[in-house]
């Protein structure tokens, strides 16, 4: 079996943001021991019922805030996974972490623990926005935290930001992404704030007292950042997501690649998913029927852990399908047609000539017979392409 | 079984006041259906019909009963479309009955479609029995029904039968009453056979079974038969009655209703209205009253995908095989591409078409807004009938339009005077009289265009009147109108599929507002799309759809594809329900916007 990324949810947060529509929980930090004990279960019971020994290839800790964890407890959960996966060929380990809610100390803890890359949400360097974020840090809490983790010795550290900040503007987000820059992170991920259906977010701009973010403005934003980031040696390999070279080597987050190439993986953790042996998996969602399914349920058939609540068996054809429409989010590299052709024994022009006859005439992809990607407005425009490849039938010839 | 102790009658009623509960039971009680075979309302045998709670077609039925004075007899019950864009179809099978029972809801009292019905039944020359139903609901009022039903038939209220269809209470003195008062049908076995069509279905196996009714004379199986309207002569396949599946019998004679399977392949070929006689020996002439029903409204169907024409001509190929008032020919659209100009007897007609496309043949289909047909008089004096706007001549050369306008009648609680009267001169309408049929109702008479009445005009009053109004409209005359052309053009492109013919007073507001429900109807495309409205040459109205210019889907959270995916799934549905006009993406949405001018 190929080596797999390992995804593990850490569902606890100090408070909730109001933009936030992930599976987190705030105030029930007193059941952190319980979880971390569980999810060592759960990672003992799945990798007992595969069907052959697993390799893990990347781990990442997701959230929720993960940095809430203190570092033994990282530790137990990663001297677990080593017990069960083979890591030896895993290089990366990454960890999400609010700034404010590290210091050194508690970072070296993590890198000894075995944690190489440090994923920050900075969000933005504006006191205002942070706060209509409902974000607990303050701008000074981030380079408070970079220099920690440097001096606690991390060699990787990315940097999240957000845009399309109700009331941000051009000017305040170029100062965000400088003082970003500043920090000099190996990588960078910007988000366009979504407003998401039932959060409190969407309520506030019903009702008024937010003001609704501006499409226009998002893009004329990120159409900036991609020239400011791009003068400053930062690369785009995927919609939201730049990287820096350090020794000639694009400093890219090879746990997100998986996804994207359609690669395996494991979620281990209340509501994480897992993709692998043609079979999609999610795991219960609510902390306490998380532990209990745990506790008391059994592995079902691999992939799928004792909480796993959807199981879903895919087509080739769905595959096939989640393929394009991951794999155009790479916007370096994008679809390679052989790499295509070696994974499924059918070329991209034969399962999709009129899609990408139309898009191409459309200016949104672009096909030299040996590469399908993204042209520049393509990514800007991702939906308009994706939702060709999803929801067709296959062609008659295809079993 | 002699003619005397043949009854044939009908149920007539306003839509919901119990009809087909009614028949469902008298099926039930004379046992020609077995409780257990029992569905719901067996008589409507089309989901849509159970949907919308109407009868869309006829049907008969065979049942034999053995009546308190001990004699046996058959009644046959032919059931009525219930909805007045059917009424020519009503009115044939009215013509097959001696007798019909009226029934009306002991909480609703008399409605426009009992009041149309039982005008119907009268000209008919029908026994009209009144029953008030529904007598088991709390809010039953029945002496006061019973009051304004005796009123207005002039039949003492305490002789009124009162039953509840759904609780199976007095069912038993409907059947009695049915005996006693409706009078056994008259005629000669000795004449000419002359056999009235009433009703049609098409058949896969037999053909178009025609549905009909004994007047003179009397039908062998074997015999040569002549439609006397069609002049086909047909060879039957089976002759039959309803019991209530298709039962073949080697004879029908006068008096009786039952079948003859033609072996025709199209319901046009047998029409409601036509005559059977015997080919040997014709009778002289047709019984009365046999008419072509005329489509009023008109609508483009287009696939959205062009490929899907020919799976769209077949659906209204079968969809005609069943429906000889659903008429259909190929039409061009500069902006749909090929399509079909479709003719309908109504606007409900429309509905069920356009829903039987989309469910039972799983097309996706556009519908462009309804039109009525146009009188076009040109300068050199020629008159030319049109049935879309995007067929009217150059203005220059027009001297005249003419439009069809309509007898409405709106049978309402007198508190809603106000509001109908409002209602009905907003929409050009003009009001002739007044009748005060039952206390604290009143029915007014209009004129009225047919293009006010099939915008929403029903539901308008429905809503206005808090649902208690209803309403029939027959056909009045052509009368020249000041219309003019309105225009939208998308993209610098006209749009023939959105042109509508206007009054010229509304033409400059109404292309303003058609603009602005265009501009936020067509999402944004990958490049501006300007919207104008023009009317006698000039621009009247303009907006601009601003390019997109960002739609992605932002993080892929912790490896949820499927949320991703779901979401894309939404997004591509929306797209599927749009066609391509040039380059620019369009709703079905905004080919209805035409519609929906006067709101919001």
């Amino acid at each position: 079996m190929e080596p797999v990324a390992v995804y593990l949810h850490i569902p606890f947060c100090q408070t909730r943001c109001g933009y936030c529509d992930f599976n987190t929980y705030a105030g029930v930090q007193q059941f952190i021991p319980a979880y971390v004990d569980a999810l060592c279960r759960e990672i003992e019971q799945v990798a007992a019922a595969a069907p052959a020994p697993l390799a893990g290839k990347t781990v990442f800790f997701g959230g929720g805030t993960p940095s809430l964890l203190s570092s033994p407890q990282i530790s137990q959960i990663l001297r677990c996974l080593s017990s069960n996966l083979d890591l030896s060929g895993c290089a990366e380990i990454s960890l999400e972490a609010n700034p404010g809610t590290v210091d050194e100390e508690r970072l070296a803890g993590f890198l000894e623990a075995g944690v190489n890359r440090l994923s920050l949400g900075m969000q933005s360097a504006n006191p205002a926005e942070l706060s209509i974020l409902d974000r607990q840090h303050q701008p000074g809490d981030v380079q408070a935290a970079v220099a920690a983790a440097r001096n606690a010795g991390f060699a990787n550290i990315s940097l999240d930001l957000i845009y399309g900040i109700p009331g941000q503007d051009m000017d305040s987000w170029l100062k965000t992404l400088r003082a970003a820059l500043e920090l000099l992170p190996e990588h960078l991920s910007l988000y366009c704030l979504t407003v998401e259906e039932g959060t409190p977010l969407e309520e506030q701009i019903k009702n008024g007292s937010v003001q609704k973010p501006d499409d226009d403005l998002a893009a004329d934003l990120f159409t900036a950042a991609l020239e400011l980031l791009n003068q400053d040696g930062f690369e785009r390999y995927e919609i939201s997501n730049f990287a820096a070279k350090r020794g000639g080597l694009l400093m890219t987050c090879a746990h997100n690649l998986t996804y994207w190439r359609n690669q395996p993986y494991l979620g281990f953790g209340a509501g994480a998913h897992g993709c692998a042996d043609k079979v999609r998996t999610a795991n219960v969602k609510p902390i306490p029927a998380y532990l209990s399914a745990v506790t008391s349920g059994k592995a079902k058939v691999f992939p799928a852990g004792p909480a796993a609540e959807n199981i879903h068996c895919q087509s080739d054809w769905e595959i096939i399908e989640e393929t394009m429409m991951l794999g155009l989010r790479l916007t370096g590299e994008g679809i390679s047609a052989r790499g295509f052709q070696t994974r499924f024994g059918r070329s991209i022009e034969s399962l999709f000539p009129r899609q990408i006859q139309h898009l191409t005439a459309r200016g949104l992809v672009e096909w030299d017979g040996e590469t399908l990607r993204l042209s520049q407005q393509g990514s800007m425009l991702g939906n308009q392409v994706f939702l060709e490849f999803v929801g067709n039938r296959p062609p008659p010839d295809f079993q | 079984m002699r003619t005397d102790k043949i009854r044939n009658f009908c149920i007539i009623a306003h839509i919901d006041h119990g009809k087909s509960t009614l028949a469902d039971r008298l099926l039930q009680m004379t046992g020609t259906i077995s409780d257990r075979e029992m569905t719901e309302q067996v008589l409507d045998s089309m989901d849509l019909e159970r949907e919308k709670g109407v009868t869309i077609k006829a049907s008969a039925v065979r049942m034999l009963y053995s009546a308190k004075d001990g004699e046996s007899y058959e009644l046959n019950l032919i059931d009525t479309p219930g909805h007045v864009d059917f009424n020519y179809e009503v009115s044939r099978a009215l013509e097959a009955c001696e007798g019909a029972v009226l029934v009306v809801d002991a909480t609703q009292g008399i409605e426009a479609q009992t009041l149309a019905n039982l005008y119907l039944a009268i000209d008919s020359n029908l026994t009209v029995l009144p029953v008030i139903n529904k007598i088991d609901l709390p809010s039953a009022r029945p002496d006061e029904v019973a009051d304004e039903v005796g009123s207005l038939l002039g039949f003492p209220p305490e002789e009124i039968l009162r039953i509840s269809a759904k609780e199976g209470i007095n069912i038993d003195q409907v059947l009695e009453a049915v005996v006693r008062h409706i009078p056994p049908p008259r005629g000669d076995e000795n004449e000419p056979l002359t056999a009235l069509i009433f009703d049609s279905h098409y058949d896969p196996y037999k053909g178009v079974v025609a549905y009909i009714r004994v007047m003179q004379g009397s039908i062998r199986a074997a015999d040569t038969l002549r439609l006397m309207a069609a002049q086909t002569d047909v060879k039957p396949v089976e002759i039959g009655i309803f019991s209530p599946n298709m039962k073949p019998t080697e004879r029908l004679t006068v008096g009786d209703v039952g079948y003859v399977a033609t072996g025709l392949k199209t319901v046009q070929e047998c029409r409601v209205g036509d005559t059977f006689t015997s080919a040997a020996t014709p009778a002289k002439a047709p019984l009365p009253g046999y008419r072509h029903p005329k489509p009023m409204v008109f609508a483009g169907i287009y696939p959205v995908e062009n490929d899907d024409y020919s799976d769209l001509k077949d659906a209204l190929e079968k969809l005609q095989l069943n429906d000889a008032s659903l008429v259909f020919v190929p039409e061009k659209s500069q902006a749909l591409n090929f399509g079909f100009r479709c003719g309908f007897l109504g606007l409900f007609h429309m509905e069920i078409i356009q829903e039987r496309l989309e469910r039972e043949y799983d097309l996706d289909i556009i519908v462009t807004a309804p039109s009525v047909e146009y009188e076009v008089v040109t300068l050199d004096g020629a008159v030319s009938r049109i049935d879309s706007p995007a067929q009217l001549p150059d203005e220059a050369i027009i001297q005249e339009i003419r439009e069809p306008w309509m007898n409405l009648q709106i049978f309402t609680p007198t508190e809603f005077y106000g509001t109908v009267m409002d209602l009905v001169t907003k929409r050009r309408g003009s009001y002739k009289s007044q009748e005060y049929p039952a206390p604290n109702r009143v029915q007014l008479n209009f004129e009225i265009p047919l293009s006010e009445l099939i915008v929403d005009f029903f539901d308008d009053l429905k809503s206005r009147t808090k649902g208690y109004a209803s309403m029939d409209y027959s056909f009045l005359e052509y009368r020249p109108g000041n219309l003019v052309r309105l225009e939208i053009m998308v993209g610098g492109e006209p749009v023939d599929a959105l042109t509508a013919i206007v009054h010229k007073e509304d033409a400059y507001h109404k292309g303003q507002r058609l603009v602005t429900k265009l501009k936020d109807i067509i999402p944004r495309q990958q490049f501006d799309v300007a919207v104008q409205a023009a009317s006698g040459g000039r621009i009247i109205s303009r907006a601009n759809v601003r390019a997109m210019r960002k739609d992605v889907l932002a993080k892929c959270y912790g490896g949820d594809i499927t949320r991703k995916k779901k979401l894309l799934e939404k997004q591509k549905k929306g797209k599927r329900r749009m066609k391509m006009v040039g380059s620019v993406e369009i709703p079905q949405e905004a080919f209805m916007a035409v519609l929906r001018l006067e709101e919001d």
